[in-house]
């Protein structure tokens, strides 16, 4: 750990509200740790705006451990920093030096609605996951745990796939603005899984087309999501969510029943 | 005014109780369920199981979250796992030995009918999150795998990697999302509760905070849940999220919900120090770590050499030495205590001397890099992230951190608070773990409240409870709103010369100083005196920018600390109040002669429940007498 | 919720991506096979005459042919142009530049540039050979174009030669990306495979790029 502290320059993008101007603002914190996450030294930045009556940056924060999905930032053009399987919150001042210009940006993409400062919108995701991405398996329903037996190996690929935070750091490092990684996940995580099999291509069918709907971009397949993914999620499961699609495309087929009964 | 304090305990043997009380339930009809609406505050495991659970049922849901999203709430962080008596490694589990290791490690503290429940149950909630797609750890076969945590003797811990909580929430979530579809659940997010409205002496709806627009909107029901989480951001630091906060139950408290045991807190053994005063929150190392890293401290005082070139017999492996039999996996208050003693002797180590080693050098030797890589490597890489160092190559650093709050707001075997209709689920009451969490729980604790008990104490409720129509017009909610509205523009108003943070950082070296992990009667007096003045300079002195009408993030803190500072006080005051040491209150005048803690089953078998008497007087110390029928009280001792 | 799930195949993201995929993989084959009739000129002006001749005596077949092939290419060409402007609306709209040098390749980024100059390209190349000089000769006793003829006095130009070359040179770009990206998109990616996809399109890139342009520059040094 070391005790030599950094002024650093940044360039951080202000903007009062959704319909207001925004534009890159130029500050100067001083006495910057090393050992500060860099959420810290925004925290420093801060206290000196509040400390002199300025609106402080509105940021979007939350658990600092890497876990949440809440933070967001483009850092010099990449998002959460651009450091490997690293959320914004866990990125340390260490890596940079004494005098580096550092260009702080929000999320941004047609489907993520700035609200202040560096705070978007990502109710998106939300929406997405609504039209299908669960289980529907009410409380009360379930069979004994260890009646299903699931290989390792599956379970351990459904797993990377459920690690997504819901960061959109996918949606907004995407040169198209594209959900297809953190949708991909969520599709091909229980697609995997048998107790979601049943479900698959009604949830493949229905997600993609909200997916569409909400101003998402097309994916062309350049992986920069996968690039910036804090959790290191591979674009593998948008070809499972691609492949399941198609499937469900030309084979599923609900016709309207009644329920109805005596 | 006075309180009832009735636990509404089932009659009958323990393990027939929930049986009987469920049968026992009215229930609400069917084609009757929409005709009610409930409110849950909070998208935890407690509050997301719940509404998704309610909403299944056909009840109307209000889900209210601080965050942009009901995915990120703090439960998301849980690292371990989840305990359930499954006994699937057939190693001698049950439920009776869930309930008895938990009501021991709670330092028999807690009710033992809840506890009983939260065993029986626990077995459905794996069911149910296997259900929902939670991809639980598995063996080749295909069979869900178990580990022992937290120094259980047991193997009863599911896990999903090092996310067991994110995986456990987002099952909830998903459940939520998709109940949310169907128009069930109304979702409002970015919302902050304000205020509790009670209406005829009932919970009847909330007053919240659009943390966008810095509106005040008013919600009515026929319930509330609240599920709001813990209270450990009082001390600053912590490892707790940022936006996890005390408010929502402490508004609770000051409309007439007792709170009990607020001196209950939990310190982890396993976090990463502190290492410099812009510090915003401690993070959590898994306490799976003490499985395999031996802890010590050099014993000579202020050892500034590196750790590598402390030979072993220079060491202290104090847990081993103070604790053969269970070593470096003594429960977390034990251990933590044990790391402050050291801390407290001079050799302590590190920049700030507030650290202790965590050495894997022995178990790779023993088992070889790629094992322990194998066991614990994003939790290394995590730590490489946030110190710098490598754990392969030198030992980590950890200290105690506040992790937990076994204290809530009191509520009865129904999870009914004193206050008829407002339901308290989850770490937000004070009902399963006594003075003491054991690893693994939490999340238990949390999904039994949201996914089995409440649906059915709460239809009873609903069925034999005779509600009055209401809307958001009636004068009890423009009431509430307008209270939250002056306390609003009195913060505003002060526009004195230090930051809100400052204030947070001042009270959270009180806590941390005088309501950690010892206390006295003396450091407690102090303590209750600096927050008292404290509280007083932060009324006259705090600088809060801004107004109302937008995304105003100084204020949204303001108003927690605002309430952390009254909390602070309570939390201080039940320390003093509780004459004896148990679980994770330590007072140092309660000590057996070789520094264990001395509880006093005497005079101290209860929960102190404190009753609001209103801003200038003193708050009233009630009891609930714990009566233990099926265990039998001891000596916790892990020598 | 989806209720004709076909019908709206054709309208998603995923669905005519898809379209894109397949019609860009059948391109691709179109061009090997183009490409092996190319390397018939090196062996001279009869092989190729006479193979050139047994193309256009397949009549009516072969108008089929090319109505299937420009059909390909017009959907593939449309559909791109329709994401493509899709995608710009939807990206953020950032300040900087903005790539993490992990993900994004010059190759992914310059896909519709390199599109647009296959499509300028392919216009003059069926106007400068295919409709271009029209002379005659006889192979084996029968009258035929001499398409050898076209050609060699086409490529003779250096500006018409490296205007060839630099198209080609966008081809191989354009195909080094699109064709492990149509397998991908189809959700042919399984992690065991993939990587040799990747490494196949990339043969498949300098392969047909670099035989298409080494042809036209065989036709440059050998003259008229």
């Amino acid at each position: 750990m070391s005790s030599e502290t950094m002024t650093l320059n940044l360039k951080i993008w202000r903007q009062k509200n959704a319909q207001a101007e925004g534009k890159l603002v130029d500050y100067r914190v001083e006495n910057v740790s090393p050992d500060m996450s860099f959420l810290e030294m925004i925290d420093v930045l801060n206290e000196q705006l509040v400390r002199k009556g300025e609106d402080p940056i509105a940021f979007d924060h939350d658990c600092r451990e890497g876990i949440c999905g809440m933070c967001s930032m483009m850092i010099d053009g990449k998002a959460h920093g651009g450091y490997k399987n690293t959320t914004t919150c866990q990125v340390h001042m260490r890596l940079y030096k004494n005098g580096d210009t550092i260009v702080i940006e929000p999320f941004r993409a047609q489907a993520f609605p700035l609200i202040k400062d560096l705070a978007v919108d990502r109710g998106a995701i939300d929406k997405v996951m609504m039209s299908g991405g669960y289980i529907s398996a009410n409380t009360g329903n379930a069979p004994d745990a260890n009646a299903m037996l699931i290989p390792k190996p599956i379970a351990d690929e459904a797993m990377d796939a459920a690690a997504c935070i819901g960061c959109g750091a996918c949606v907004a490092s995407c040169p198209n603005g594209s959900g297809m990684l953190f949708m991909g996940a969520k599709i091909s995580q229980l697609a995997l899984l048998p107790q979601g099999e049943p479900e698959s291509p009604r949830r493949a069918l229905n997600m993609v087309h909200t997916h569409d709907q909400l101003g998402f971009g097309n994916c062309t397949n350049h992986a920069e999501c996968e690039a910036t993914c804090p959790k290191g999620i591979s674009i593998e499961h948008i070809a499972r969510m691609n492949r399941e699609y198609l499937k469900a495309a030309f084979t599923y087929h609900e016709k309207n029943r009644s329920e109805g009964g005596a | 005014m006075s309180i009832n304090l009735d636990p509404k305990i089932p009659q009958g043997d323990l393990k027939d109780k929930w049986d009987k009380h469920k049968f026992e339930s009215k229930l609400v009809n069917p084609a009757n369920k929409r005709k009610f609406t409930v409110i849950v505050v909070g998208t935890g495991l407690a509050g997301g199981s719940a509404a998704a659970t309610l909403a299944e049922l056909g009840y109307n849901v209000l889900s209210f979250c601080i965050q942009d999203t009901p995915r990120r709430a703090h439960s998301i962080a849980a690292q371990g796992g989840i305990n359930a008596a499954k006994n699937y490694p057939n190693d001698g589990d049950s439920v009776k030995r869930l309930f008895y290791d938990t009501i021991k490690g709670g330092d028999y503290r807690a009710r033992e009918a809840n506890v009983y429940r939260l065993a029986q149950v626990s077995t459905n909630i794996i069911d149910q999150m296997v259900s929902q797609g939670v991809p639980f750890a598995r063996e080749y076969g295909g069979y869900l795998d178990n580990r022992s945590f937290g120094g259980a003797q047991v193997s009863r811990t599911f896990y999903a990697r090092g996310q067991t909580g994110q995986q456990l929430l987002l099952g909830c979530y998903s459940g939520m999302m998709k109940m949310v579809a169907k128009g069930k659940i109304k979702m409002f997010n970015r919302r902050e509760m304000m205020d509790l409205v009670t209406i005829n002496g009932k919970a009847r709806g909330i007053i919240v905070r659009n943390l966008i627009t810095g509106e005040l909107e008013r919600y009515a029901a026929d319930a509330v849940l609240l599920c709001t989480g813990g209270y450990g951001n009082v001390f600053y630091l912590s490892t707790n999220a940022m936006a996890s906060n005390a408010s929502a139950a402490w508004r609770c408290y000051k409309r007439g919900a007792a709170f009990a045991n607020p001196c209950f807190t939990q310190i982890h053994p396993t976090c990463i120090p502190v290492h410099g005063d812009y510090q915003s929150k401690l993070t959590l190392m898994s306490e799976s770590l003490r499985n395999d890293g031996r802890v010590w401290v050099p014993k000579k005082q202020n050892d500034t050499r590196k750790p590598a070139d402390i030979p072993e017999d220079e060491r202290d492996y104090y847990l081993e030495r103070v604790y053969p039999s269970f070593g470096n996996l003594a429960p977390r208050d034990v251990s933590s205590r044990q790391a402050k003693y050291r801390y407290d002797e001079g050799k302590g180590v590190g920049p700030t001397k507030q650290a202790v080693y965590l050495d894997f050098r022995d178990a790779i030797k023993r088992d070889g890099r790629d094992v322990i890589a194998g066991k614990y490597g994003n939790l290394f890489e995590m730590y490489e992230r946030i110190t710098g160092d490598d754990p392969y190559k030198t030992p980590m650093m950890i200290y105690p951190a506040v992790h937990y709050t076994m204290g809530g707001l009191w509520v009865d075997y129904n999870l009914q608070s004193t206050v008829p209709a407002l339901h308290v689920l989850g770490e937000a009451n004070f009902s399963d773990h006594g003075a003491n969490r054991l690893g693994a729980s939490a999340l238990m604790q949390g999904l039994a409240d949201g996914y089995f008990v409440i649906p059915s104490t709460l239809s009873h409720y609903l069925a034999s409870t005779p509600l009055e129509k209401i809307t958001t017009e009636a004068q009890e909610f423009k009431d509430a709103e307008e209270a939250v509205r002056i306390q609003t523009s009195k913060l505003l108003g002060v526009k004195g010369k230090q930051t809100v943070d400052t204030f947070h950082k001042k009270l959270g070296h009180y806590m941390w100083d005088y309501v950690g992990m010892s206390r006295n009667e003396a450091g407690l007096k102090k303590a209750i005196d600096g927050i008292r003045k404290l509280r007083e300079e932060f009324w006259h002195d705090v600088n809060v920018p801004g107004d109302t009408g937008n995304f105003n993030i100084e204020l949204h803190k303001a108003t927690r600390v605002a309430d952390f500072l009254e909390l602070g006080e309570l939390m201080a005051l039940d320390a003093l109040e509780r004459n004896e040491s148990c679980g994770g209150h330590f007072r140092e005048e309660y000590q057996t002669p070789d520094g264990e803690a001395q509880r006093d089953d005497a005079n101290y078998a209860h929960s102190a429940v404190w009753e609001y008497t209103g801003p200038n007087s003193s708050p009233i110390r009630h009891k609930e007498e714990l009566k233990f029928e099926y265990v039998q009280l001891a000596t916790r001792s892990y020598k | 919720m989806v209720t004709s799930a076909v019908n709206h195949y054709f309208k998603s993201s995923i669905g005519r991506k898809q379209l894109i995929a397949i019609t860009g993989l059948l391109l691709c084959g179109f061009l090997v096979g183009h490409l092996t009739g190319n390397f018939l000129l090196l062996a001279g002006p009869d092989a190729f005459n006479l193979y050139a001749h047994k193309l256009a005596s397949l009549g009516p077949m072969l108008y089929l042919i090319e109505a299937g092939l420009a059909l390909i290419f017009l959907s593939h060409l449309a559909l791109a142009v329709k994401l493509n402007i899709e995608n710009m609306k939807a990206r953020g709209k950032y300040q900087q530049k903005t790539k993490t040098g992990r993900g994004t390749t010059f190759a992914s980024q310059t896909m519709p540039i390199t599109g647009v100059v296959l499509l300028v390209f392919l216009i003059l190349h069926l106007c400068s050979l295919k409709f271009g000089s029209y002379y005659e000769t006889t192979v084996g006793g029968v009258l035929m174009r001499d398409l050898y003829k076209t050609t060699l006095e086409y490529f003779a130009s250096p500006v018409a030669t490296g205007w060839y070359v630099f198209a080609m040179i966008c081809a191989a770009v354009h195909t080094s990306h699109g064709f492990a990206s149509a397998f991908q998109t189809m959700g042919w990616n399984h992690g065991k495979y993939f990587k040799n996809v990747k490494r196949l399109g990339l043969v498949y890139a300098i392969f047909v790029g670099g035989g298409f342009a080494f042809v036209s520059i065989w036709c440059h040094m050998k003259g008229v």
